[in-house]
């Protein structure tokens, strides 16, 4: 069933109001976690049936009577749904205790799971419309958790978020608008087999970019990056662990990578530009990150980077280069999320951000010290961590591929990675205790445990590295591989 | 129903949402897109999209006017907030540019169309709605929710974090 990956989170956070009166502090963090345990579990289970049909269709039924409701789950969708609930289940659990000083928690879960749910419709849905109304349901919801502080910074950031936002809906509007004008369809397989069919033209090529344009304000790729390092340093943490984690990979690289690979199929030229706009971001990302005094505001940096490195990994289209692009939305959506909870932990004990006032904290936070260095040598891709793995496959996928000097850049930027998060590690957690922080004490169990989780999943998929790529990645490449045969075969309506 | 009326309402529905942006005022700007929405009703109910053109006028022209009056009347002055000048002038080169994108391009492509040059088949509005386009409903549902919380979230008493 589906269909309960939308309805259930929605139908909790509808609810979440009424119940509160209830009970404002039990009940809120009660239900938000159970809901994420249930889509968890519910993912793994469904994941035996997927594993053995190959891919499920559902079509819902009221009374007997077909409802115009289809919903479609494959490899690749499976994979992200997995990232979704995994990642989501640790940020709610970190919520327990970090969201006490917000005030009350009703309008966060409910708005949380609003988010959860318009990720799991748009990962689901095989209909372009239904795609952007999905995306348009998380955003809103995202709009509102930015801005939860109420300061003057957040405020500021959600409406500079909402702005952009609304542009790349615009942009992507549009080029649905278009699509369905040259192939009078909304269904993902039938636009493939309607652009099949088309003689070449330069509209198709219109629609593309509205497309990477639109995605990539989603997804912050460089040059559409402006509004991510102000909304996600200043959202709560756990919402910039589940803004930098997960959002822009579902909204921005989940869409544009299921619209380019299944519905208008790969060419050499989108290829190419696919691997520039990766270096592009992978470069001027890193950068940009190494300058940074705000730790949130660095880690922000470093996901525009990050999001280079699965641009690269996609743009070389080789199984490699897409197994690694691939176990990096997994890698850097576990790693990022843990190092931004991590951020949250330090900002809730000093009440700063600011790395140049940190330092020694080590010793009076030893917990978050130690899963911090985790999620810092992950995205660095220090072995035998998992962050070090996809970077490997994306290296080796764009040298397969003959694209020496992009995974020249690659390895460079790795260099520079690892550069800036060791600064991170030694102005904020080693040297002197500054005598300020003498007070200083761990993050409550929650918060402590959802960091710990996080860390012994760098760790543990980074020594099962092989399992997973066989269980969890290999089917997501065989869809995307699969171009827009998969598509016709499986997302046509 | 002749090219200059469309132009006309092109015209009328452009204009008035400019001076939404550029208004000070945020009750005339608020008035002034309402008037921008009642020449998109329009140019709906010209392109026999009758439905839309009802939900433009009750909805956006109508209710959300309402709300945007009533929540202008409970917001108290701040002070001069000091504004940027750049926007006055890079937005008539963005307009510029999207005008020639818009009908330079947009236009000679259209007869490439499949839908737009075909003869169109119209099914009746909610065969289309409850027929076809169900799962858009529920996410229309979980939009207007998600808005809904965002308010409760943005107007929570107690809630800044210091």
């Amino acid at each position: 069933m589906l269909f309960l990956f939308i309805a259930i989170p929605l139908a909790v956070a509808s609810i979440l109001p009424l119940l509160g009166k209830i009970s404002k502090r039990v009940l809120p963090d009660l239900l938000g976690n159970l809901t994420l345990v249930f889509l968890l579990g519910y993912t793994l289970w469904i994941g035996k049936e997927l594993s053995q049909a190959g891919g499920i269709v559902q079509r819902l039924e009221w009374l007997g009577e077909p409802l115009a409701i289809v919903l479609v789950l494959d490899g690749f969708s499976h994979l992200m749904l997995f990232t979704v609930s995994s990642v989501a289940l640790c940020v709610t659990l970190f919520s327990i205790d970090y969201m006490k000083h917000y005030g009350e928690k009703v309008p966060y879960y409910a708005l949380f799971l609003m988010m959860i749910a318009g990720m799991n419709g748009l990962l689901l849905s095989p209909d372009i419309f239904g795609i952007f109304l999905f995306l348009e349901l998380s955003a809103i919801a995202s709009y509102g958790l930015v801005a939860y502080g109420l300061g003057h910074d957040e405020l500021e950031a959600s409406f500079k978020y909402l702005m952009l936002s609304a542009v790349a809906s615009g942009f992507v509007l549009l080029a649905i608008v278009l699509l369905f004008g040259l192939t009078g369809s909304l269904a993902l397989g039938d636009i493939a087999m309607g652009l099949r069919a088309l003689p070449p033209s330069p509209l198709v090529w219109v629609c593309v970019a509205f497309f990477v344009m639109g995605f990539g304000l989603k997804a912050a790729i460089v040059p559409f990056h402006a509004w991510l390092p102000d909304a996600h340093p200043s959202a709560p943490a756990s919402i910039s662990a589940m803004l930098s984690g997960l959002l822009i990979k579902v909204s921005g690289i989940y869409a544009l990578t299921r619209l380019l690979f299944n519905v208008f199929g790969v060419t050499p030229t989108l290829s190419t530009v696919l691997l520039y706009l990766g270096t592009l971001s992978m470069v001027v990302g890193a950068f940009l990150a190494l300058g940074q005094n705000d730790i949130k505001r660095m880690l922000a940096y470093s996901s525009i980077s990050q999001i280079g490195y699965i641009l690269l990994g996609l743009g070389a289209g080789n199984p490699l280069g897409l197994l690694g692009g691939l176990f990096h939305i997994m890698n850097h959506a576990m790693a990022k999320a843990l190092l931004f909870l991590d951020s949250g932990s330090i900002e809730r004990a000093t009440g700063t951000r600011d790395l140049q006032k940190m330092g020694g904290l080590a010793s009076r936070m030893p917990l978050t010290a130690a899963t911090s260095v985790v999620g810092s040598l992950s995205i660095a891709g220090v072995p035998p961590l998992n962050g070090f793995w996809s970077k490997l496959l994306i290296i080796l996928g764009l040298i397969e591929a003959k694209h020496y000097g992009f995974a020249l850049i690659a390895i460079l930027a790795s260099v520079l990675t690892l550069w800036y998060y060791l600064v991170i590690q030694r102005k904020a957690f080693f040297g002197k205790l500054n005598e300020i922080w003498r007070g200083v004490v761990e993050a409550p169990f929650w918060m402590s445990a959802s960091t710990v989780i996080l860390a012994l999943g760098c760790i543990g998929i980074g020594i099962f590295f092989s399992p997973m790529l066989k269980t969890w990645i290999s089917p997501a490449v065989e869809i995307l591989y699969g171009g827009t045969v998969h598509a016709l075969n499986f997302l046509g309506l | 129903m002749g090219q200059s009326m469309y132009i006309f309402l092109l015209v009328g529905f452009v204009g008035f949402a400019i001076l939404a942006i550029f208004l000070r005022d945020l009750l005339k700007a608020a008035i002034s897109l309402a008037f921008s929405s009642i020449f998109l009703a329009m140019i709906f109910f010209h392109m026999k999209a009758y439905y839309v053109g009802v939900f433009e006028i009750s909805v956006v022209a109508g209710l959300i006017t309402v709300l945007f009056i009533a929540t202008i009347g409970l917001t108290k002055g701040q002070g001069d907030v000091k504004e940027r000048k750049i926007p006055l002038v890079i937005f008539p080169l963005f307009f510029i540019a999207f005008l020639f994108l818009d009908v330079v391009i947009m236009n000679a492509l259209k007869t490439q169309m499949a839908v737009l040059s075909g003869k169109p088949e119209v099914p009746h509005f909610p065969q289309v709605l409850w027929g076809f386009r169900t799962l858009d409903l529920v996410g229309q549902i979980g939009v207007i929710f998600a808005g809904v919380f965002a308010v409760l979230a943005l107007f929570r008493k107690g809630g800044t974090h210091e």
